[in-house]
């Protein structure tokens, strides 16, 4: 096969998910696995809540919630601590190109890892392409980070709390990688600053909802400190 | 609902609660332009609470990472960033990096 054959959006974006960011979700998967094996709780449970929920913040909080006997409060929590799936999805959706029905397809996989690097990628693919790309990469993802979790439940016996910890340390570290790469670009730069100088008021607030709301006001702000309209004089 | 228990409806709820929060952005965004304010606020947003969700897990991180100490936070954080730099960009080594100068520093406190 020559080098020069073009590779189908699907599988440039599946590749594109292998390495740090197949890394970056395994290894924070297998930790919650783990932590699921530890709480009693089996690989049913385990599974739904990473290819169900997948969203790690969304995940930690339904595990700890959910031992409380309290349903509601649990699911109010998850939600909350995932409602970033909200803007996240209203912001990759043009992106997505195709048809506004194959669109869908994407719906079960708008998670940080796929979303962050979608939305770096996606608009310097043609149209067409879009889709397709995003799908290799998120379905890629999403396996990983099933296969992860099953791992995590079988390893759980082994794997002492301090390697968990660190385990555990991966996805905010990529997160935060992802974040200077993102913050290259000027218009990325103050949402970025803003979510940073905001975040102190989640400690102020009850935990499940304090990052919406730090997210909510310092994205909020930054939206308005440079919305174009007041450079055109109108 | 008989034949769940409260872990399993909880789970069932929130996953339901994830797919319609995935799907309201979709159908609300859907039919705008990239360049719509609408679309500008929520990539803001997204990109404010993805930076306060990484500021708050470095320094008050919740469950088993609040083991870690601080300081062990803070230098993988460090690492990983300068190792991302002076890599143009990589990923993947500066986020060995960032955790290899994790373990090795929470290995120095004793931790």
């Amino acid at each position: 096969m020559s080098s020069h054959a073009p590779r189908s959006p699907f599988r440039a974006g599946a590749g594109a998910a292998l390495g740090a960011p197949a890394l970056a979700m395994g290894v924070s998967f297998l930790a919650f696995g783990a932590a699921v094996a530890a709480a009693g709780l089996g690989t049913g449970w385990a599974l739904g809540a990473s290819l169900g929920v997948y969203g790690m913040a969304g995940q930690l909080v339904l595990l700890q919630a959910a031992g409380t006997g309290d349903p509601t409060g649990a699911t109010l929590g998850a939600t909350a601590a995932n409602a970033r799936f909200l803007p996240m999805a209203m912001a990759l959706a043009p992106w997505l190109g195709a048809g506004p029905r194959r669109r869908w397809l994407a719906l079960p996989f708008i998670a940080i890892t796929p979303w962050a690097a979608a939305m770096r990628v996606l608009p310097g693919l043609p149209e067409a392409a879009r889709l397709r790309w995003f799908l290799g990469f998120a379905l890629v993802s999403w396996l990983v980070a099933g296969l992860a979790t099953w791992l995590g439940l079988l390893a759980a016996p082994w794997l002492r709390p301090p390697l968990l910890a660190a385990l555990l340390f991966a996805n905010p570290l990529y997160f935060a990688l992802l974040l200077a790469a993102e913050g290259r670009l000027p218009a990325s730069r103050l949402p970025i600053l803003a979510g940073i100088a905001a975040a102190p008021l989640a400690v102020l607030l009850p935990a499940a909802w304090g990052l919406l709301a730090a997210g909510l006001l310092g994205g909020t702000l930054a939206f308005l400190a440079r919305r174009p309209w007041r450079r055109g004089g109108g | 609902m008989a034949g769940l228990d409260g872990r399993s409806l909880a789970l069932a709820l929130s996953i339901a609660a994830m797919l319609g929060l995935r799907a309201l952005g979709l159908l609300v965004a859907g039919r705008l332009r990239p360049d719509h304010p609408l679309i500008a606020w929520a990539s803001a947003v997204s990109q404010a609470t993805l930076s306060a969700f990484v500021a708050l897990a470095v320094v008050l991180p919740g469950g088993a990472a609040a083991s870690l100490p601080l300081a062990a936070r803070l230098v993988g954080l460090a690492a990983g960033l300068l190792a991302w730099w002076w890599g143009g960009g990589r990923l993947l080594p500066a986020l060995l990096a960032g955790l290899a100068a994790l373990v090795a520093v929470r290995a120095l406190l004793g931790g």
